[in-house]
């Protein structure tokens, strides 16, 4: 299915994630929703696209080698361009705890792991449309 | 998910499982070691979410005691002991076979086996373990579902919710409005704004919010749907949702009016008092029998943008189960009806921006408010029209595998035909202007690109060619690609015989991009033989002024030895864009939006005093092109002028003008023949007041002008 808004089709979003197989799955939900996307393998890794301006939301696994989720979703509060773009991550429904720490570092919200594409992309809209 | 995906899934697990062994035989050695327990502990997270996502549900459900367990290993509620070890390294072997697929009933006990142990492990430590909640959800959350669509049908109530965000919701790039959005779809609703609070413009705080909203909605969702909508943003803002009545009391003009009243601005209004009014309406059972909510007569907010997929369901269940399998699901319409159907909103929108401009110019709230809401619609009939008349690319993919089979053949070559992401839509007039161009783009992969059988086998490359057609989407575009791995373009073959033509100087060094596009001009070609399939140089350049004329692109990426992936840029659409209206001294011209980047105000002073028409804007050098003289429009430039970056590939460029109107739906109508060598537009639209805007083709206005400039 296409979106409906044509205007909504440049938006673009970074998906940081250090398993390969769910990065490029999960870039080809993104991009058949007709989404940009940009893929980071980690938080450090991410941490060198937050100069690009383009970036209107922000997906993230917490659990990830050299830089956190929760270490990321601080950088980029941080960040000039983007103290404010919406930060989704990602959770399981083991780590409730996790949740609460993600959303005192600055996540906008949760898509709880696992998840199935048409859940991911409903989630996305409700922040981003 | 697809197959591919699982596939790929698999070969990571198994790095994934080979790399957690050795964390594992590593933390035997330093059972302290936090960094091997976290290594462990993220691989069994990984592979229980991925496992899932990719329906392999027997690891993500094995995987998840396992992950319980380490999450106390982590707490250091449970030591590293030898018993710990031995039971993860059986886990990963059971993890190991669940990998290669080949599952039998020994398997699957062996998991459960597994699965106790490690369960009691758990409880050995002293831990209470929770009933795993995980694996036995998936059912009862699918019971609940259709409950909830039966409940759905069952009964509509109203329900009164209070929304005041936190102030400083904003921050974390929440937008409080799509909430309401939100809402909207679920039922109609009726909202009332507080905004009261907003500061003057000199002392408000932009990241703040000041406002906040009542919201009566009457909806056949249950209470936790409506709390649902609120989920990320319920810990920082205040919410209360009340149930006021059984029924759809927004049908009630008297509880509207009475609600009405109850509106003070700046206080929420008393609940027990609205309940009350709707209690005293309702006093006939049956007098407000619950209606399906669609039909509800106060579309206050906008109540289109319905979940199609969850509506659909609702219907569906709304059927007598014997009818279930009855219905129509789809239907054959002529194309010609679907073109009618196009042109009528093209003529609709038109109408509507008289509409708008006459409302504008009334000042008239009423008018206003309908024509706002017709503009609404049309934008909504005309993005639902354009659904219906996109095309996937997969009906073209049967004509090509016929080609490549037949010419492979015929030309002696073995070729393996694949393709990818064939379910891309394109707008049907697209789909049409594609056959021919790809047909020449199909025909120099096969004869030219991949080499013949003893070449290939002379240079390790497998005996049998492949030649792929991807199709996806970016960003506002459909790209095409043709892939192949035959022998690629050889650029110093086209920049010799570029001199040779006298295209280039010989002295002259162009980058890569510009020696490949020489491909393009009419009359070249590089093939050592003419042959009767391609090589007589028409190809490309018709491919290219084709695909031009429906407002695409074509770029060529090639490696020599490797292949070449030749791709076609696509519009989604040709005959309706969003557009910015912008000025150049009395001429109205639309950009199509969807390459505009920023817009920046810029004194015509440092305009005119910049060198080589190259300004600083946002930090970086932005070249511009300054369309009053590029356009020959003579008068008077404004002080200030409006620089609209546009996207140009990986470039972007600003495009002065005067001012900047508005966003503008424009429908495309061709410029008449006069105007067929004029390469700036890509047609004209009539505005609201009847006059025309001419719309710019920046794609050829930005390479006409780097060109002119090299």
């Amino acid at each position: 299915m296409i979106n409906n808004n044509i205007k909504d089709m440049a938006k673009t979003i970074m998906f940081v994630e250090d398993s390969e197989s769910v990065r490029e799955a999960v870039k080809f939900t993104l991009e058949k929703a007709g989404y940009n996307v940009i893929l980071g393998t980690d938080g450090s890794d991410a941490l060198k696209y937050l100069e690009n301006p383009d970036i209107d939301l922000v997906l993230t696994d917490l659990y990830m080698p050299n830089m956190d989720g929760i270490g990321l979703i601080k950088e980029i509060r941080k960040s000039k361009n983007h103290k404010h773009v919406p930060i989704l991550f990602l959770t399981t429904e083991t780590h409730k705890h996790k949740k609460i720490e993600a959303r005192e570092a600055g996540a906008t919200g949760w898509i709880v792991k696992p998840f199935v594409p048409e859940k991911l992309i409903t989630t996305i809209r409700k922040v981003l449309r | 998910m697809n197959d591919h995906f699982q596939e790929k899934f698999i070969e990571e697990a198994k790095e994934l499982v080979s790399g957690l062994e050795e964390a594992l035989l590593l933390l035997e050695d330093n059972p302290d070691d936090t960094k091997h327990i976290e290594e462990v502990f993220r691989v069994m997270h990984t592979l229980k979410g991925s496992g899932a996502m990719f329906g392999m549900n027997e690891i993500s459900e094995f995987t998840h005691n396992l992950e319980s367990l380490y999450v106390f290993v982590k707490e250091q509620q449970i030591p590293v002991t030898k018993q710990l070890l031995d039971l993860t390294l059986d886990s990963v072997d059971h993890i190991k076979v669940l990998l290669s697929q080949k599952i039998d009933k020994g398997t699957l006990s062996n998991g459960l086996e597994l699965s106790g142990k490690i369960l009691q492990h758990i409880k050995n430590a002293g831990i209470e373990v929770l009933q795993d909640s995980e694996s036995s959800d998936i059912l009862p959350d699918k019971v609940r579902e259709q409950d909830k669509i039966i409940d759905q049908q069952k009964s509509v109530a109203t329900f009164y919710i209070l929304f005041k965000p936190g102030k400083e919701i904003l921050r974390d790039g929440t937008n409080p409005l799509y909430l309401l959005d939100e809402l909207s779809t679920m039922g109609s609703t009726y909202i009332f704004r507080h905004s009261d609070n907003v500061p003057t413009f000199r002392k408000i705080d932009p990241a703040l919010c000041y406002t906040f909203w009542e919201i009566l909605m009457a909806t056949g969702n249950v209470i936790d749907d409506i709390h649902d909508v609120f989920l990320f943003v319920e810990d920082v803002s205040t919410i209360e949702i009340l149930k006021i009545a059984d029924c759809n009391i927004l049908d009630n003009s008297d509880f509207i009016r009475k609600a009405e009243s109850l509106f003070v601005e700046g206080e929420a209004m008393s609940k027990a008092i609205l309940k009350n009014i709707s209690e005293e309406l309702i006093v006939l059972p049956g007098k407000l029998q619950s209606k399906p909510v669609d039909k509800a007569v106060i579309p206050v907010s906008e109540t289109g943008k319905k979940d199609n997929h969850k509506k659909e369901n609702i219907t569906i269940k709304q059927q007598p189960e014997a009818y279930e399998n009855r219905g129509i699901s789809s239907i054959r319409v002529s194309s010609d009806k679907i073109d009618n159907l196009m042109n009528n909103i093209s003529e609709l929108v038109i109408v509507q921006a008289r509409l708008s401009l006459l409302a504008d110019k009334m000042n008239q709230p009423d008018l206003s408010q309908i024509s706002e809401s017709v503009e609404k619609l049309s934008r909504q009939l005309r993005d639902n029209v354009f659904n219906i008349s996109l095309v996937p690319v997969k009906n073209l993919v049967a004509r090509y595998k016929r080609l490549v089979r037949d010419l492979s053949k015929e030309l002696g070559k073995e070729i393996d035909f694949f393709t990818e992401g064939t379910e891309t839509a394109l707008d049907k007039n697209i789909i049409e202007s594609l056959t021919d161009p790809l047909l020449h783009i199909f025909r120099n992969s096969i004869d030219h690109g991949i080499e013949d059988i003893e070449t290939r086998e002379k240079i390790g490359k497998p005996e049998k060619g492949k030649i792929t057609l991807k199709a996806y989407y970016s960003g506002s575009e459909v790209h095409i690609a043709v892939e192949d791995d035959g022998g690629g373009i050889d650029i110093n073959k086209i920049k010799e015989k570029a001199v040779n033509k006298g295209i280039i100087k010989a002295g002259a060094s162009p980058g890569e991009k510009e020696i490949l596009n020489l491909i393009f001009l009419p009359g070249f070609s590089t093939a050592s033989k003419v042959t009767g399939v391609s090589g007589r140089g028409v190809g490309m350049d018709v491919v290219m002024r084709k695909i031009k004329d429906i407002r695409g692109n074509v770029e060529i990426d090639t490696e020599v030895g490797k292949g070449t992936t030749i791709t076609i840029k696509l519009p989604l659409t040709l005959s309706i864009i969003d557009g910015l209206l912008v000025s150049v001294a009395d001429s109205l011209y639309v950009l199509p939006i969807s390459v505009v980047d920023k817009i920046f105000p810029v004194k015509h002073k440092e305009l005119q005093d910049s060198f080589n028409n190259i300004i600083v804007l946002d930090g970086g050098q932005i070249l511009f092109i300054y369309l009053r003289s590029e356009f020959v429009i003579g008068g008077e430039a404004p002080v200030y002028e409006q620089v609209v970056v546009v996207r140009h590939g990986e470039q972007k460029v600003g495009l002065v003008v005067d001012a900047v109107i508005r966003e503008y739906q424009a429908v495309l109508k061709p410029v008449g023949s006069h105007y067929k060598d004029q390469d700036f537009f890509s047609g004209a639209t009539i505005l609201g007041d009847g006059s025309i805007a001419l719309i710019l083709d920046t794609n050829r206005i930005v390479s006409k002008f780097t060109n002119d400039n090299q």
